[in-house]
């Protein structure tokens, strides 16, 4: 029996001195690794989460002492739920981040400035132009990670049954309403022009080249902007658009995508990412894309000049992290590693990368297409930015809520236009 | 009749042997859950409403006074996000429990199975969550490859397709339609049950007076259910008071301001302009709107008990 006991004893000895190592040691490693919380929307939806999830694992193999925590939040309420883990003191390390809402954030003196963080190196590989829209009050608050202007799409095969050059798109505003009374008048079940008029700031953003080719500024509230001729005159135009059928209102933007696939948009007003999200549906191989549709620059209103919008992705980092050294080498790897590039950048967003040159042979002819060569070539250098901040925000409400007054109503357009001034100036 | 005399005599008597007065204090675990989850953000959106308080802005709020209740008089889109509530609230809540009134009538002489099958039928939209009728309608009034378009362009009613969602005069009655459809049954589940409350004497009486139809309706069983139409009225006037689902995944308040109510007008002005100050001066005109509508619910249930 006390043989027994003693056996027992030093199984008992020998079983919690191993326990007591292995906690030791796990607890040892546990203090070595880094986990950094990173909120995004790109692991909330499904056409991107697998590509975020690739990259993270690659960066995790890459840098055994961090972990990433990914907490998918949707694009809608990224901007929303930030704010208010800032106000509560509980914001994560890096977030993904695009528009305005990157200057909202940015309001709360909450965001990490990231200029000490990059080296002579890494300024000289970014496009200076990428960089130079993320300063405010002389520091850079954002990193680009993917770069996704807008451009006039055009289908190829719905100007052909139209009787038109599908090789030469409407370069003004009045070739573009001649080519779409064609289009209406042989295929009248095509929405000749697909632009998000809906009411949010994203909409306002997006029309903004349109109303910037008229020479429209309807937040600029001092100078009456909103009453401008230049506003009135594309108000004037938004309700031609609407009355004559060449747009379908209250369509978010993403909700034009699936029918440009089907040959159901002639002209389309959206991001360099359309390609992937029209493959996606039609199944088109790259040769097979590139003879269905083109995309160029706006068609020019009364300004003469065609404008475009940046809506890329960016990614932020909030200045309460405990672990900014980590944070910066994740935020780095995830817009300038070629393996980010290629499998979620290129992969997954169809977007442009913010490096003057691909680091990589391979990255350079995968990025060298007709679409994305009509992007860096002619599209970005008509980028415009808008005057991102909480006016914005606010205004966008306002500004976008008289745009569709005009294309939903018979109200006067000069009455909407002074109404719109009076809620801007409130 | 004997017993009935004696217990009602003797009631307030043995109610008052029976109190014990600590039991009183058993209801404090209630009142300091109700304090802290309703007492607390109701006295706190009191106290934003006095300050310019803005979540962007870290700097601490502002006492303004009144100044956030001297902007909201001025404010065009207040006044009409308040007119576009009380239409949607009155309109869906008098259609849907005029609606109920009427197949409640139409089925209350149906027996067995035939019973059960038009109940759950008429129930079904009850059952459907919100955001889904929403999504269902406003893929229905689609200009483009809509079911209602397609439907009234190959009965030959209209020559082209009609913008419901989209046009300023047609997106409200367009939302009600949707709200209607999803409340009705309500109505029609409370007044069926209602109408089967009614003393078969009254009816059988009423039959040997050789009351017509539309006499029953209007002289006998209206009267029995005015208590359940107004008590049920006033719950969804509350609740109609309230929605936001439906509204923002179908309009998100648009075209314009024609569907922003107050709620939607609150939700943008806290959570999109993050504007803390200024919402919480409406949700306190909105509260104490609710709170008339609670009031008159709690009367008219002591009324009718």
């Amino acid at each position: 029996m006390s043989d027994i006991r003693k056996a027992a004893r030093r199984f008992a000895l020998v079983a919690s001195t191993a326990m007591a190592v292995s906690l030791m040691t796990a607890s040892s490693h546990a203090a070595d690794k880094v986990t950094l919380t990173f909120a995004n929307w790109a692991a909330a939806e499904g056409a991107t989460r697998p590509g975020i999830e690739a990259v993270i694992a690659e960066f995790e193999k890459d840098n055994p002492d961090i972990q990433i925590k990914s907490e998918a939040i949707s694009f809608s309420e990224i901007a929303r739920q930030l704010v208010l883990r800032v106000r509560s003191g509980n914001p994560p390390d890096v977030a993904e981040i695009a528009g305005n809402d990157t200057f909202l954030l940015a309001q709360t003196g909450k965001l990490e400035p990231l200029d000490g963080y990059m080296d002579a190196a890494m300024k000289g590989a970014i496009k200076p132009a990428a960089l130079q829209g993320f300063q405010v009050n002389g520091t850079l608050i954002a990193f680009p990670w993917t770069q996704a202007p807008a451009g006039f799409w055009y289908d190829k095969a719905v100007m052909q049954k139209a009787g038109l050059d599908p090789e030469n798109p409407p370069k003004t505003i009045d070739e573009l309403m001649k080519d779409m009374a064609a289009i209406k008048k042989s295929q009248p079940d095509v929405i000749p022009l697909g632009l998000d008029t809906t009411n949010r700031a994203f909409a306002l953003q997006s029309n903004w080249p349109w109303m910037a080719t008229f020479g429209a500024n309807p937040l600029d509230v001092a100078n009456k902007g909103a009453e401008s001729d230049a506003m009135k005159a594309y108000l004037t135009w938004m309700r031609e658009l609407a009355k004559k059928g060449y747009i379908d209102p209250g369509r978010k933007i993403g909700e034009f995508r699936p029918l440009i696939a089907q040959d159901k948009v002639a002209f389309h007003w959206d991001q360099v990412l359309l390609q992937g999200v029209i493959q996606s549906v039609n199944k088109m191989k790259d040769d097979e894309f590139y003879k269905h549709y083109g995309v160029t620059t706006q068609p020019a209103g009364s300004s003469g000049k065609s404008y475009s919008f940046e809506g890329g992705h960016q990614l932020v980092m909030f200045a309460d992290s405990a672990h900014k050294e980590a944070a910066w080498k994740f935020i780095q790897y995830l817009s300038t590693s070629p393996f980010a590039i290629e499998n979620y950048t290129l992969r997954y967003e169809s977007s442009l990368t913010p490096l003057e040159k691909a680091p990589s042979e391979a990255l350079a002819k995968k990025l060298d297409t007709p679409i994305f060569n009509a992007f860096s070539d002619k599209i970005m250098g008509t980028v415009t930015t808008p005057p991102y901040g909480p006016n914005f925000a606010a205004g966008a409400t306002a500004v976008m809520a008289g745009v569709q007054q005009a294309i939903t109503s018979d109200t006067p357009i000069d009455e909407i236009a002074a109404s719109i001034q009076k809620n801007l100036a409130q | 009749m004997a017993g009935a005399g004696p217990i009602s005599a003797n009631a307030p008597a043995r109610r008052n042997a029976e109190r014990v007065a600590w039991f009183d204090w058993m209801v404090l675990p209630t009142v300091a859950v109700l304090a802290v989850i309703i007492g607390y953000p109701v006295v706190y959106t009191l106290v934003l409403s006095t300050k310019k308080y803005n979540l962007l802005d870290m700097t601490p709020a502002k006492f303004i006074g009144g100044a956030n209740y001297d902007h909201l008089f001025s404010d065009p889109v207040f006044w009409h996000s308040l007119g576009n509530t009380a239409i949607y609230t009155f309109g869906s809540v008098v259609v849907a429990s005029l609606l109920g009134l009427v197949l409640a009538l139409l089925t209350e002489s149906l027996t067995g199975w035939r019973f059960r099958t038009a109940r759950a039928l008429l129930l079904t939209p009850w059952a459907v969550p919100f955001v889904v009728v929403a999504f269902l309608f406003r893929y229905m009034y689609l200009q483009n490859g809509g079911v209602v378009n397609a439907v009234l362009l190959d009965l030959g009613l209209i020559d082209r397709p009609v913008l419901w969602l989209n046009n300023s005069a047609l997106a409200l009655p367009a939302i009600m339609v949707a709200n209607i459809w999803a409340m009705t049954p309500f109505f029609f589940l409370l007044l069926s049950a209602a109408l089967a409350a009614i003393p078969n004497e009254v009816i059988e009486s009423a039959r040997i007076d050789k009351a017509g139809t539309w006499s029953m309706v209007y002289h006998i069983k209206l009267p029995f259910l005015r208590g359940a139409l107004f008590i049920s009225g006033l719950l969804m006037i509350i609740s109609n008071f309230n929605d936001f689902a439906k509204i923002w995944a179908m309009t998100q308040g648009g075209p314009g301001y024609s569907t922003t109510t107050l709620v939607v007008y609150v939700y943008r002005l806290a959570f999109e302009n993050f504007d803390f100050g200024y919402a919480s001066a409406i949700g306190v005109v909105w509260l104490v709107l609710l709170l008339l509508f609670a009031l008159a619910y709690l009367r008219a249930l002591r009324v009718n008990a």
